[in-house]
């Protein structure tokens, strides 16, 4: 037992390739748990999981899609072992409109406002979204994956990220209509 | 390429995820056909708007408990004779953590009594008051049914599984026990409250990463017990010494991470 005080060179690599994840990983845990502490729980399971398997990560591959891979399966299992739809549980849910750990937009106030409403609109629709189309928005227009990495993470075609990217982007889009509609910025339907 | 195939690619067109050529084709398109155009623009509007959000950032507190979990399973992996090994997980296993809250003066005979009571547990064909395999669902029926902050430690990586907790009486304070089963296996979690001032512990003293212990073996289980000075916890097992301390060590870990919040 020696080393207790160092930093193992394992932990080290470790830290350097997938932490740089992090926001994204939490981002997106939100945008599956809507809470706080279960976000944190899963991103938190995420690595350590990770962590455990990281001497069979080949260096040469997405580190990003092989994340978002475990913690898709850690979720799904989360939800099957817990028996109950964790993406619509309304205990806890976030408000993530206006919270300090936004990172300031820059720009002018009226702009910042404008992109906080639309943020709180984007959050509602996205929640309103079927979790297979969700989850393909998310990953590629929220947090950028390609097709190829989100057909990794999500363990399907590429075909059929495309067309649930495809739709969820419509019903992404009608819905914020309709709620564009609601707070009166447009007036008759798109 | 005509509407019809331009529409078809548009998702991926407005991507970037389309290959060279059909990029040429499209754009061609998209030159000739005002509509498809209008198509192609409305879609990175929109993708403008999704991309515009502000982006929320992980708290740096999660960021500091990741790095310290990561880099303490590595230490632990380092170590000579690691825990859970398939032979260890194969064996017969009853592990029995006793968090003993605020207690006045327990005596050594506490732990001894809770030796006696995970002997009877595991005697009992549902030992379980409340049975649950979610530890955040057994710390809410503490919370509620006696108003107890307990932490329930997650040892399902080491193949112990949560089954259940009750609530019982040791040396007349109301203790709080966490059932756990490896393979057919009883392992047990206490919790009794604790008072201010010494408390005295039986066996002998261990230091653990860094922690005090005190171990004490009594009818063939082992037993791991500590103080926080708000609490007495302990664990009886059949399990080896170094498997019942990193159980207590994890158990502290999340209770520390838990105060802390």
């Amino acid at each position: 037992m020696t080393g207790w005080g160092s930093v193992p060179q394992r932990a080290r690599e470790f830290e350097e390739v997938a932490l740089v994840h992090l926001d994204a990983l939490y981002r997106t845990a939100l945008r599956l748990t809507h809470s706080r502490a279960e976000a944190e729980d899963l991103v938190q399971d995420t690595y350590l999981r990770a962590f455990r398997s990281f001497d069979r990560f080949d260096p040469g591959t997405n580190c990003r899609a092989w994340l978002f891979t475990i913690m898709r399966n850690l979720f799904l299992n989360r939800i099957r072992n817990h028996g109950r739809e964790v993406l619509e549980a309304d205990g806890g849910m976030v408000d993530v409109v206006g919270t300090p750990e936004l990172r300031p937009g820059g720009g002018n106030p009226e702009e910042e406002f404008f992109q906080t409403v639309l943020h709180g609109d984007v959050d509602r629709a996205l929640r309103d979204l079927p979790p297979t189309f969700r989850e393909a928005v998310v990953l590629a227009d929220l947090e950028g994956l390609s097709y190829r990495e989100i057909a990794e993470v999500i363990g399907c075609p590429v075909g059929t990220v495309m067309s649930r990217l495809s739709r969820g982007r419509s019903l992404l889009r009608r819905a914020l209509g309709r709620f564009a509609r609601e707070h009166g910025y447009v007036k008759e339907a798109e | 390429m005509n509407c019809a195939e331009f529409r078809t690619r548009l998702h991926p067109y407005v991507d970037g995820e389309l290959p060279v050529s059909e990029t040429a084709a499209a754009d061609a398109h998209g030159v000739a056909c005002r509509a498809c155009a209008e198509l192609a623009r409305s879609e990175r509007e929109f993708r403008q708007v999704l991309r515009r959000q502000p982006r929320e950032v992980a708290p740096d507190e999660l960021r500091a408990r990741i790095v310290s979990r990561v880099r303490r399973q590595a230490r632990w992996r380092s170590m000579p004779g690691r825990l859970f090994t398939p032979a260890l997980a194969a064996a017969a296993a009853a592990l029995l953590v006793a968090v003993v809250m605020p207690l006045a003066r327990p005596t050594p005979s506490l732990v001894g009594a809770l030796v006696d009571k995970h002997i009877a547990y595991a005697q009992i064909d549902r030992p379980a008051e409340m049975a649950s395999a979610d530890p955040a669902e057994v710390a809410e029926w503490f919370r509620r049914r006696a108003g107890l902050r307990v932490t329930v430690p997650d040892y399902s990586m080491a193949g112990i599984r949560l089954i259940g907790a009750r609530l019982a009486d040791a040396h007349e304070r109301r203790a709080a026990y966490l059932l756990y089963e490896k393979g057919m296996t009883l392992l047990s979690v206490f919790m009794v409250p604790a008072g201010a001032g010494e408390v005295d512990l039986p066996g002998t003293r261990v230091t653990y990463r860094d922690q005090q212990y005190m171990t004490y073996e009594r009818k063939g289980y082992r037993t791991v017990s500590w103080t926080d000075g708000q609490a007495v916890y302990g664990l009886v097992s059949m399990l080896d010494y170094d498997a019942l301390l990193e159980c207590a060590d994890k158990l502290r870990w999340e209770r520390a991470s838990q105060t802390r919040l």
